[in-house]
Parts: structure tokens; sequence; C-alpha cells
């Protein structure tokens, strides 16, 4: 299947794809509510995105007591709106951090690889977000573990 | 191969066995349930409760869905005996069941306190469909309602009361709320959160009676004054549906002795959820966890061990999350183990709290606790239960981490911890979508 391939190296920071997915998602331009979330790395001096990976297991879906989470035509796993609850076990459930809730719907919300059409991936300038048909691996974990000094600064 | 499968629960880990039975099974079986319920999720009984769930919506499967997967039901019905030489499950009506391997998966019920007038109408217990139903049908707009019990069941249908229109009151034996689910730092701080949003608590309260008061309840406690109320819920508690196992030559401890395999002391019966007694995930140590992700595990990996397949389980993992007026609340791992390393965080300007247990450079255990608005804006809920999870040796990054609990994420991916966990699935595959039906072999 196609998946977000992140590089790293080549993100700028400027946010773009997580405005682009909070408005697709959500429809406010509002990266509160963006499912692929920028984090900073070594004091503002790199950037990377980080987003669902679409597991396997899928933890999230198959916590879901009432079958609410499902996978689509691009075989992302997907958050049922109108069977949705709420219940949050789905956000305790997802080991990598990448399950939502909206206080404001009270529904659980994730990356849906848009169904196909990813607008994180349209919006980077920089292809650091691209959408391929490549094995998902952890494209952060090596870029990060090279931008450490900072982070362990004043620890032993 | 075994032909016949006998199920006996159709909760949340019977459900996921028979699922799972047809999806691994190389030739079709035979499988019966035997439910004293129509199958639903307890866990959204509270989104029923204020009605902003349908009651249609709670229901896990259909009749023309069981029929779909080909199981034979026995609903209303519960189970009264086993016979495990024979293999024969006998139900409360005389019905005998022949079985080749047998599942047993029925779960809790609610326990009162035992106290004079617990029976009285107007008592309630919040477990069943049937006692939500009562319950809905009791709590009306500007009602009283005392709570007897500060436990997570409490806490999982506070809101909806608040929701229904109703005042609400806590009284809890012990010195403070939640005892089993979060450290008393955390309490203290989600009781504080609570009396601001007008729920009355009362803790070491010891409740001795309840009686009838002109068509109200009256609460008696060993100390303290009264309490007059339209409906009381008792959350005192939940017990193991076991006791029709006796002198099943099952070995039952707290619940029924699991192996890896989610088989008991008795090679053709498994057992699965809340009756299970089964591998701890970090300690791998026999344990209990009355959870929902534990019931939904152990009946896929006993699914497919019924199934044939040689499905190992690596052990549940104690999770809880429960949010209260706007504020969640959740726990992982041996978020109370008292020889653990801890390490807090308190946010003085928001009820905003963290707790990190170790265990050598290993996080064992956490506490998270903050607004419903900031919790979700970072990705820490997950990766906290990640990292427990994994059981990432985190090195280095545990001393950020000790002076930084509130700075999950970075210490998170440079850890590397998604690609120790992206291997990793229940059932060795890759899981399906719940609407999939399984395919018919």
């Amino acid at each position: 299947m196609r998946v977000l391939k992140i590089t790293p190296e080549k993100c700028t920071g400027c946010l773009r794809c997580e405005l682009a997915c909070s408005y697709v998602q959500t429809g406010t331009f509002q990266p509160a509510k963006s499912v692929i979330r920028v984090s900073p790395f070594e004091g503002h001096t790199s950037y990377a995105p980080y987003t669902c990976t679409q597991c396997a297991e899928g933890w999230c879906m198959t916590a879901c007591p009432v079958g609410a989470i499902t996978i689509n035509a691009a075989g992302a796993k997907d958050v049922l709106d109108d069977l949705c609850v709420g219940c949050k076990l789905c956000t305790i459930a997802c080991p990598y951090g990448t399950m939502f809730y909206d206080p404001d719907t009270g529904k659980a919300f994730k990356c849906n690889l848009c169904e196909g059409d990813p607008a994180c991936a349209h919006a980077c300038p920089t292809a650091a977000i691209t959408y391929e048909d490549v094995a998902t691996v952890d494209w952060l974990g090596d870029f990060a573990a090279e931008r450490t000094s900072r982070l362990l600064a004043g620890v032993s | 191969m075994p032909r016949r499968h006998l199920v006996v629960g159709g909760g949340t880990a019977g459900m996921n066995a028979m699922r799972t039975i047809r999806e691994e099974e190389a030739e079709r079986s035979e499988i019966t349930l035997v439910s004293a319920e129509k199958p639903y999720s307890r866990m959204v009984l509270p989104y029923y409760l204020d009605r902003s769930i349908a009651e249609s919506h709670v229901f896990t499967a259909t009749a023309a869905v069981l029929a779909e997967w080909g199981v034979k039901t026995q609903l209303g019905r519960r189970a009264a005996k086993l016979d495990t030489v024979a293999h024969v499950c006998t139900l409360d009506d005389g019905t005998a069941l022949e079985y080749d391997d047998c599942l047993i998966a029925t779960g809790s019920s609610a326990v009162k306190a035992p106290v004079p007038g617990a029976d009285l109408p107007g008592v309630h217990s919040f477990w069943t469909l049937d006692q939500c139903r009562a319950l809905i049908a009791d709590t009306k707009p500007g009602s009283h309602v005392v709570m007897v019990g500060a436990g997570f069941i409490a806490f999982t249908i506070l809101n909806s009361i608040l929701a229904l229109g109703a005042t609400l009151t806590i009284v809890e034996i012990a010195p403070r709320i939640l005892p089993r689910m979060i450290d008393a730092t955390g309490a203290q701080l989600v009781e504080g959160w609570l009396r601001q949003h007008g729920v009355t608590i009362r803790t070491d309260a010891k409740l001795t009676a309840i009686e009838k008061a002109k068509g109200r309840k009256r609460l008696r406690f060993a100390t303290g004054g009264d309490l007059v109320c339209d409906v009381v819920i008792m959350a005192t508690g939940i017990r193991t549906n076991l006791d029709w196992l006796k002198n099943s030559g099952i070995r039952i401890n707290q619940g029924i002795l699991v192996d890896d395999h989610l088989r008991s002391t008795v090679a053709n019966v498994y057992a699965a959820g809340d009756v299970a007694e089964g591998p701890e995930r970090v300690s791998g140590s026999a344990v209990v966890h009355a959870i929902e992700p534990t019931a939904q595990e152990h009946g896929r990996v006993a699914g497919a061990n019924m199934a044939g397949k040689d499905v190992r389980y690596r052990g549940s993992l104690l999770m809880n999350i429960v949010e209260v007026c706007h504020l969640d609340v959740a726990s992982f791992g041996a978020w109370d183990d008292p020889k653990a390393e801890a390490v807090t965080g308190l946010k003085a300007d928001r009820p905003a709290y963290r707790k990190l247990l170790w265990t050598g450079d290993r996080l064992t255990g956490a506490i998270i606790l903050g607004p419903s608005s900031d919790i979700w804006t970072t990705n820490d809920v997950g990766m906290l239960k990640g990292l427990v999870q994994a059981q990432m040796p985190l090195g280095r990054f545990k001393e950020y981490l000790w002076s930084n609990p509130f700075d999950i994420k970075p210490a998170y991916i440079a850890s590397k911890t998604t690609a120790r966990l992206l291997h990793e699935t229940v059932l060795g595959r890759p899981a399906k979508a719940p609407g999939t039906t399984p395919v018919a072999v």
C-alpha cells in the first residue's frame, strides 16, 4: 500500500502540512487539530513531521468496543464518526500517540490518508512528506537520535 | 482440529474469540454461543445513559450477524455446570451441550455494598444494559443522585449523570477517590476539580443503611450526617462470574489460571477476559485485568488457538482512561508499584499532573492527567502507553524525562520506540477491519 514516507532531513518546519491537514480533516486552519505534527529538534534547528504509521495491528481499531474504526479504501485505519461514541479507549491503546480526541465534536480522530490523497504530502514544498508504495519504517528515529545533544545537555 | 467450539459469554472476550475462530480456522467448525444477554458493549452504556446514542448502538452483534458468522445461539441462558471429563456444559434450563473445546468468558457482575436497604427499589447498580435502562427511568433533571463508591466504574458515568441535569454526591469508604486507578496526588487534583464543577464528595464515609424516606432514600453512615436523595447508585465493585465452575476441576485462583495460550489447567478449556488470570505484559506474572482491552486481546488469542493456530500471548497491560468534566485521567502498567523509582510533575497553574515509574531505564508505569482541551494537543497519552508496552531501554533519555516529565515526544522518537513497535501484532498478522465478515470456509 501507499504510505506517508517522511524524509525528515528535508523538513523546513514551515507547518504547511499541519494547516493543510487540519483544513481537510476538520475544516479549520488549526494545527492543534492536525493529525500530522511537526516537532522541533535541537532547539528549533531542525524539524520533522510525525504521524500515524497505519500499523499492522491497528491497536486503535482492535480496541474500539463498537467497531467504529475500520480500514478505508486507501488501507488507512479510519474513524467512522457516526459509530464513535468518544470513549477514548483507542487513544490509550495506540502506542504511537497518533490517536486524537476532538473535544468540540466528542469524537476520536486520526490520519486516514485523506482516503488516498493526503493533503500533507500535497502541501509539503520540499518533499519531506511523500505518498509512496514503500514499507513503513521508523522514519524519524535515526534523525532524532542524531539530534539529541541539546536534549541531553545537563544529563550525565 | 476441534469441530465443536462452545463459547460461554457474549461480551467483548467471547465476541472477539468467535470472530477470530472464523478468521483463522482452516475448516468450517461449529460454534455455539451461550449468553445470558444479547451481545452488547458495556463500555458504551454511559453514552446511552445520557442519550447521546440510541439503545441500538450498544449491540455488538445482531442476530443477523451471528447467523452470518454461523453461530448457534443459546441467548437468555446461563451455563450452570461444566463437566470437563465428559466435555458437556449444562445450562440453567437443563440443556446439555457437548463440546470439543470451550471458552469461558462469563465476565463479572456488579456487587452492592452489603447494607440493609441495598435491595430497595431506586437503589441501582450500573453494569448491565437492564441496569442502565432502570437508571435512565429513575433519573430526572433535578434528581439528587448519590453514588456509593468512587472507583473507575462510578467515574465512567459521572458526566452522564450531570448531563441528565441531576445533582451528584459521591460517597467513598476509602480516604480518597479512584484508589485503584491513580495515586493520592492525582486523586486530590481530581477531587478539587470535581468540587469546582459542583460535585459533592464525601470520603471516609462508611454507609451503614439505606432507608425509605417519603418516596426518597435516606442514607445513614457510621460517622457524619445522613443524606437524603432520589436515586442511589452502588458502584461498589464487581465480582467475577465463576461460581458455576465449582467442582469442574479447573484451577481457579483470583481467576481461572491460564497459560500464555489462554488455556486453563484443563487442556481443551480456555478462559478470557475478567474471569481469566493470565500473564501480565511487563512482569510476566499471572494477573486478573478486568478491563476492555484485555478482554479483547484474550478473546482474539484464545480464538486463534481454538482454531488450531499456535499464538502466544505477550501478556496484558493495565490501562484505564476516564474523563470527568473535561479533565482526562489515565494510567498505564504498574502505576502503583512501590518498588519502582518514580518522578512526578505537577503544574502550579492548571490541573496537569504526570507520574512516570521506572525499573532501571525502562518505563513500567505512568499516570497522566490534564484538561481534555490541551491533553490532546500532545501525543503524550499514546506515547506513554508505547513506552510501557515496548519496554524500551531509555538509557540517558530516562534522565531527560526525569527532569522533563511533560516532554515525552523527543525521548520517545529519539529512542526509536516506533521501530520496536512496528512489527508487533497480537495474532502474528495484520488485524482485520471489524466490518469485514470472516470468510466462510
